[in-house]
Formats: structure tokens, sequence, C-alpha cells
């Protein structure tokens, strides 16, 4: 069924009303009322991520964010755990390389007073020690836990071997010793420092009553001071840590590899983003992509087989995921090496072009039906100083990429001989057989934790 | 534990089906509804096709796409040894071809057409999905219709997903270590019933089955009378409904599928296995068989799991995780089966930790459950956790669609979900002291221990 030809039409997306405005100490608030369940989720993004955390102690915004649930304004963790939970509701705080994140999801008529609670919890956190040594114990046991998971370890010598140095490299839990390292008073130094009102957003979505919305707001995060005046800067990326090196990390039990490949990407918003999105679907994003179909499809390699752009404020990476049992680690390496050179030197076909145009616009809304899913992306197109028209415009845009556009974008920015190959599996079974990729590293496990 | 065919994505089925349908706007039976629960009951079609296919529609304009979702009443509990995995292979072979649309189409028509499909298998139903932009609704109708109708298992095809479902069990199970336990578990918790094996089929099995296992197991268990549909999100219901009809008119009703005998033994007396591997940290999994889907200790069972283990503040997460330090996650999983399913306590170990201790612990944190039930303000966060989750679930197209559908082939009608926060509000003190005492007791359990093969020095 060839719909290359055709004009793609659209039903009109129903864009939920999104106002904007400011409380007097500078915090932004975005409110999107929304129905039909009686249901209001809250985001508050708080640009101080892991890549500002200082050397000795990274990771330290994530941990200090964990603990907001473990002690606030004179409120033990039971406490806490025990109001947010009884209604039904949750309140979670993390990072990422960018900002800190605090949500909570609730049921509308609890709205108010777990509101006032979320904000007790970023306004007022105790970092009690008890807290933070069980934190911290339970933080290492899972660390070193994680080694056990060959996806995950996979995907975190990634991130090391990909980024090195540069602050995206700052892995949310970047190791032991650092985390050994977190006193007390880092935690209430970040807390300080780093978070505050004029680096932050709230986005309110959901049934919430939209003449008490804001005197609420002001009430719970209007007292809020301090903090950084502006957002940190990142600094720009210089490439790949270890360019056409292959790494692997070894789990002599394994009877199956897990492979990861990457190149450098674009940042977020960058001008080639649409035709790179859908360049990237017809070689690895959807179910009929060509690596899923020459590795899963034709030859049985593996159950799955994907590619995706990862694009962050400065700096994106390219990466292919897959895995296979132990001897086939050289096919697949080649199908998907021979599948980026194809797509680098040749771009998509235009029916092809024409199927991952719909498959992205037709699964598009789908992406904004939940409370928690709409604030996720209005907060991304506020965070990568995108616009509104970034949401309503999108499917057009996917729609209007043309094949010169996504064969040029192919050719940018793949990768080609400039790439880091990770792999997870029996290091004696396959060191040999890797070698003809690069130059090879071989990590135990450990090293990672 | 299900099986998708990819992480994260899914399918749709079809059928022929012949003359008279009826159709019916549900009524509110229970008045008892939430608003906004009642404007969902409210907003259901039902329909049944003449060749036994059940039909529901959930018209919303939310959004511009729908989700269409068929139900197979089979899974891992119909299978037999010899066969075992063979539901979980067959879901796969859905996607690979059949009469109108041969090998390869079916994704690629669908995704080109602005949707995406994705199925799993569990012990006891088959569920196949698509998600796709409204204007598609016509496409995805005829492609499961086709594959309903008229697949075709060709040999070629049969070998290439045996291969994938291999690695598929690599990763899930020999390669992942609650994968390992998991199984571990089931044969040890289940002596004669088929929940004893595997979803994804043990390894030789895979390797065995043959084409002509397939084509009676299509003939058997995806007749239309085995099947319901949940069409969820923008769509006009009488255009859908005309659709349906015209498209699954022509494939015929099947036979009953045969019955499947529950044999299992009282269980008399604890039992303990050991799965040795290498790990960082010791780790334990505990199962009771609890009550069929539909029994009212299933509800108290629900509650129970959510004070036990669901939020922060939960009675084991707190005192085994929190408070004692004997585990770094603990968790509950009490998923209803249509015959006798499993209650499944997990504790993931620190690398130092004492399963013996945290066992201990676990049993009698359960023993004062049994003994003196629930507090009153515990009992209330259950159920109101379990009303904020049904709201949760209903939020989305896909979450409608999946779970009514789910909802109906456990309890027997849709409405029943819906009314389920009620029936959690009537469950009292008593009753979940009284299930505890009950079903998780010490003669009825069974346990496995993660035993790291670097701690036995192997």
């Amino acid at each position: 069924m060839n719909r290359g030809h055709e004009v793609l039409k659209l039903r009109p997306l129903k864009l939920p009303h999104h106002q904007t405005g400011h409380l007097k100490n500078g915090l932004t608030v975005h409110l999107v009322p929304r129905g039909p369940l009686p249901l209001v989720a809250v985001r508050l993004v708080i640009r101080s991520g892991s890549a500002f955390d200082p050397p000795g102690r990274l990771g330290v915004g994530d941990f200090a964010a964990r603990l907001f649930r473990r002690g606030a304004a004179g409120l033990s963790a039971d406490q806490i755990s025990e109001s947010v939970d009884f209604v039904g509701a949750n309140i979670s705080g993390f990072a990422n390389e960018e900002s800190v994140i605090v949500s909570l999801s609730t049921p509308a008529q609890h709205f108010e007073p777990m509101l006032e609670m979320m904000s007790r919890l970023v306004l007022e956190p105790d970092f009690p020690q008890s807290e933070v040594e069980l934190s911290r114990r339970r933080t290492l046991a899972a660390l070193t836990n994680d080694l056990d998971d060959p996806g995950s370890l996979a995907d975190r010598a990634l991130v090391r071997s990909t980024w090195g140095t540069h602050p995206y490299g700052h892995e949310v839990l970047c190791g032991k010793k650092d985390v050994l390292a977190f006193t007390q008073e880092d935690l209430k130094y970040f807390h300080r420092e780093r978070l505050g009102p004029r680096i932050s957003h709230l986005f309110v979505v959901g049934a919430f009553d939209s003449k008490r919305v804001m005197p609420a707001i002001e009430r719970t995060f209007g007292g809020w001071k301090g903090g950084p005046a502006e957002p940190g800067a990142i600094p720009s990326w210089g490439g790949l840590a270890r360019p056409g090196e292959v790494l692997i990390v070894d789990k002599p039990e394994q009877t199956q590899v897990q492979l990861r490949i990457a190149g450098r990407g674009v940042p977020r918003g960058h001008a080639d983003h649409f035709p790179l999105v859908t360049m990237n679907c017809v070689l690895g994003g959807g179910f009929t992509s060509r690596l899923v179909t020459e590795v899963r499809v034709k030859r049985g390699l593996s159950y799955g087989a994907d590619s995706s752009f990862d694009m962050l404020s400065v700096a994106g990476t390219f990466t292919i995921s897959s895995f296979t049992r132990t001897e086939s680690i050289n096919q697949l390496i080649d199908v998907v090496l021979g599948e980026v050179k194809k797509m680098r030197e040749g771009g998509p076909k235009k029916a092809e072009l024409a199927t991952v145009q719909r498959y992205i616009s037709g699964l598009y809304p789908g992406r904004l039906e939940t409370n928690e899913a709409v604030s996720g992306a209005i907060a991304d197109v506020v965070h990568y100083g995108l616009n509104d028209s970034w949401i309503s415009d999108y499917r057009e845009r996917i729609a209007a990429v043309t094949v010169r556009e996504a064969a040029k974008a192919a050719e940018d920015h793949l990768f080609g001989l400039e790439r880091g190959i990770v792999l997870v599996g029996n290091a004696k079974a396959i060191r040999s057989k890797v070698e003809r990729y690069g130059p090879v590293t071989v990590w135990r496990p450990s090293e990672l934790e | 534990m299900n099986f998708p065919r990819e992480a994260a994505r899914a399918i749709t089925l079809t059928q022929r089906m012949r003359r008279h349908t009826r159709t019916r706007r549900s009524k509110t039976q229970s008045s008892m509804l939430p608003p906004a629960l009642q404007a969902i009951a409210d907003s259901v079609i039902e329909a049944k096709l003449p060749n036994g296919m059940r039909v529901r529609l959930l018209p919303s304009d939310a959004v511009p796409t729908c989700s269409y979702y068929t139900f197979f009443r089979v899974g891992g509990r119909n299978e037999r040894p010899g066969t075992t995995g063979i539901s979980h292979l067959f879901e796969h072979m859905m996607f690979n071809g059949a009469k109108k649309y041969g090998p390869g189409q079916f994704d690629r028509v669908l995704e080109s057409s602005g949707g995406t499909s994705n199925a799993y298998t569990s012990n006891d139903v088959t569920v196949y999905y698509e998600d796709f932009m409204s204007e598609a609704l016509e496409q995805v109708i005829d492609l499961e219709s086709d594959r309903m109708a008229t697949l075709q298992v060709t040999p070629k095809m049969l070998e290439s997903e045996r291969r994938v479902v291999l690695e598929e069990r690599r990763l899930r199970v020999d390669n992942e270590i609650s994968g390992l336990m998991d199984e571990e578990l089931s044969s040890l918790l289940f002596k004669a019933h088929p929940y004893r094996w595997p979803v994804i089929g043990w390894a030789k099995d895979i390797e065995n089955i043959t084409r002509e296992d397939c084509l009676a197991f299509f003939q058997t268990y995806y007749a239309p009378n085995n099947a319901t549909l949940y069409l969820a999100g923008d769509f006009d219901p009488s255009e859908a409904l005309a659709l349906i009809r015209k498209y699954y008119r022509g494939i015929r009703a099947g036979p009953a599928a045969p019955s499947v005998i529950d044999s299992e033994p009282e269980h008399k007396g604890e039992r303990r296995a050991e799965v040795r591997h290498p790990a960082q940290a010791p780790s334990l999994m505990i199962a009771w068989r609890g009550p069929p889907a539909g029994h009212p200790d299933c509800l108290v069972l629900d509650v129970l799991q959510y004070a036990l283990a669901v939020g922060q503040s939960s009675r084991i997460t707190r005192s085994l995780v929190y408070e004692q330090e004997l585990a770094v996650s603990a968790s509950v999983d009490w998923t209803w089966r249509f015959d006798p399913g499993a209650f499944t306590v997990a504790l993931e170990l620190k690398p130092e930790g004492d399963p013996q201790k945290a066992e201990a612990a676990l049993y009698a944190e359960l023993q004062k459950v049994a003994e003196q039930g629930l507090e009153p303000r515990e009992l209330k966060k259950a159920q109101n956790n379990l009303a904020a989750h049904l709201l949760r679930e209903l939020a989305t197209n896909n979450g409608r669609a999946h779970s009514l559908g789910t909802y109906e082939l456990m309890l027997g009608d849709w409405r029943q979900g819906l009314a389920l926060p009620s029936r959690y509000e009537s469950i009292t003190k008593e009753q979940v002291q009284a299930t505890a005492a009950q079903y998780l007791t010490p003669e009825r359990r069974a346990v496995v221990t993660l035993v790291p093969l670097s701690e036995v020095g192997t």
C-alpha cells in the first residue's frame, strides 16, 4: 500500500489550553486545565541536573532529591509517606542530566493538600542524618546489584565510553566513591545554593479548580527564595571519548551478548530534527525498520534491535541497541554496521519515508493522553527553548520531510568509523572475534560500581 | 509473567461472522459509580456477532487515535508437556502472514497507515492490540480479520520465529535472575496444573513445536467465539460496528475449546528450592496459591497486596526495607488468573544480606496481619490507592480497552471492573485478617532462594 504520493491529512489535535504566569519570587507557572478524569499531575523542573554536580560529589543532586520524601519541615519519612500514600497520590524527586524534577500525581479532590506537601518537601527538606545513612546503604547495594543486569551494565558502560569527562557523563549514580563521600552538609548546600524559584518551572495539568489554583500555588511555593539567578551553562562537547574503540564488560556466565554502538548526535531543537527523526525511524524506529527486518525478521539473530537519537541542550548521541547469542555476535555487528553505512550513503527510499511519516504522525497524539504526558511534553518545550507550535505542528513537520532532506541528514549525522562499541558478555569467548572492529579493552563489572 | 512480542508495543485480531448481531448501549446498572466511572460505563456499546465474537466499543474524542484490542482465551494454561510455549510462539506467528496480507505485510501496512501493534501472552490469555490514527480504523479491522480468518504458517517463517523466541528466552530467563527464579518458583508451587511451566515454554519444547501443532492450535483457540474485541478512541460507533461486522462476518465459529482440568493436589507442607547462579546478592521469592479470579477473596488479597508492598509506607516496605534494612526492595505480585494463581513476594537483598533473616522478618509481618488484620487507616489507604489505580488505568484509549477487556475476561463483565472501588470499600479488617490467615500459611508456601555462586565458591 503505497501512500507516498498522497498528501497526509490529519485530524486536528485538540491541544489543551496552556496559560503561563510568574510568581513574585521568579517561579514560572504553567497551567493546563484538563479533564475528564478527576486527576491532577504537577511537575516542578529545576534547571540544576547532574551535569552541575561537582567532581567528587557526582550524583549528589539525585541523591538529595530522592531524600526530599524522607524528612521535611519536621515531618518524618513515615509521616510524609503516610499522608501521601493515604490518598492514593505519588510524589517523587530525581535528577537527570540537566534538571532536578519533582512530580506529584494525585486524585483531584486531594490536590491542594498534596501540593502543600510537595512544596514542603521541596522548600524545607531536613535530610535527617539517619535517612542519609540509610539511603547511602541502599544506594550502594543497588549499585552492586545492578551489576547482575547485563542491559543496564551495557548502558552504564556506554555513558562512560561516550561522554568521558563531559558533564553529561556524570551518570546520575556515578559510583561508590562519590556516594560514600556525600555528607549532610553537601545535601544542604545543594538544596540551598543550587535550587531556587528563578531557575524553575511548575507545570500543573488536570482537573483542578481554576479559581483556586493560583492562590494555592502562591500559598505553597510563593515563599520559596534563594538559589541561582539563572541556570548554569553546560560546555560544548568535543565528541566521543573513545572513538573507534571496543569495550567489553566481562560477564563469563552470559550466553548472550548485549551490544551498543554509539556515535555523535545532535542537540535538541537542531535544524535537522525532523529529517533526522524520520530517517532514524526508517533505520531503527518502528517494528518494520531496516534493523528489525535485517536482524530479527530475516536472520532471527535477536528479539530486538533499535536505534535512537538522544538529544540534550548542547549535544546529543546516536545509539543502536541489540543483543544476540554469543556465537552470533560478529554477524549482528556486521549487519548493524552495514545498515548504518547503507543509510548514510543512500538515505531512505520514498516509500519507506512515507510509511514512517504516517507512523510517527499517527501515533503522536497518543503522547498527549495523560496529564503526566502533557506536563512532560510542555516541560520539554519550555526547557529546550522551543515553542508550543513544536507540539501543535509536530505531525505536519514530520509529514513535510522530503527524501532528499532525510538522506542529507543521514549523510551528515550517522557515524562512519568514529563510533564506539560496547559489549557485555563472556570476554574470553568474544574478544578475538571483535578485535577487527577496533582496539579492545576489557572491564570487570565492578569497574562500573 | 507476561511475554510481550516486543518491549512496549502490541497487536489485534479478526474473524468472520455471520448474520445478525445484537447491539446495545450499556445501561448503568450499578447506580453507585462515581461520575467519572459512570460516564465511561454509559459510553460503552456492546455487541455479539453471530459467530460468537464479543465486541465492545468505547468512543472518546480526546485524541484522534484509537486502540484496538483482541483478547483470546488461551495461554500457557491450555498447553501440554512437549509443546509448552506454543501459545507464545503462536502469538509471534500471528505477525508472519495471512492470505491477503502476506509475510511481513502486517506491520508494514499498519505502520504505513499510522499505527503500531504488539501482543503478549500470559498464563491465561493471549492479547493483541493496535494503537493507530483514527483514519486507519478500517485498515486495522481488515488486517486483524485477515489473520483471524486465514493465518498462514509457513515452515520458513516458523523456523525464523523459533530462533527469535529462543533468543527472547535467553534474554528473559537464562540471562535474567528474576526470570530464573520465577521459573523455579512456578514448578515448585504447582505440581499438576499447567501454571507449573513457564509461559515462554521450555527451550527443548520451543525447538520441537511443529507446523502441525501450530495449525491445530489455531483451529482450536483462534475461533471468533474464543475472542473478545475492544475498540477505544475517536471513531463513529455505528460505522465502526458496521465495519467490524463486514470484515468478521465470514469467519466461522469453532467448537468450544477443551476445558482445562485443575488437578492441583492439596499443598501439604512448605516446599523449598535453590537457584545457584553468579550474582552479587542473594534474593528470595515466596509464593502461595490464592483463589481463582472472580472469587471474592481475590479482592481481599488485592487490598493485602497494597497494604503490604505498595508505597513507602506499606508494611513490608517500611519494615524490611527501611526499618530493618534486610532487603533493598520488596514487592508483591498478585495477578488474578482463571484458576488459583500465585500470590508472590519478592525480596531483593543486599550483597551481604541474610536470606534467613529476611524470610523470618517477612513471616513475622504476615503473622501480624493474620492475627490482627490491618489498622483502619491502612485499610482505607489501600482502598484509596486501588481506586486511584483504576482511574489512572482509564486515562488512555489503550488503558481503557486493556483494563475493561481484562476485567471482562477475568470477572465475566467489564462492569465488574468499574464497580471494583465500591467493592474494595466494603472489605473489612476482619476479612483481611481471615484471608491472610487462610492463604498465607507456612505449610502452603513455596520458597526459592537465589544463592550467589561466588558465595558457594564455584
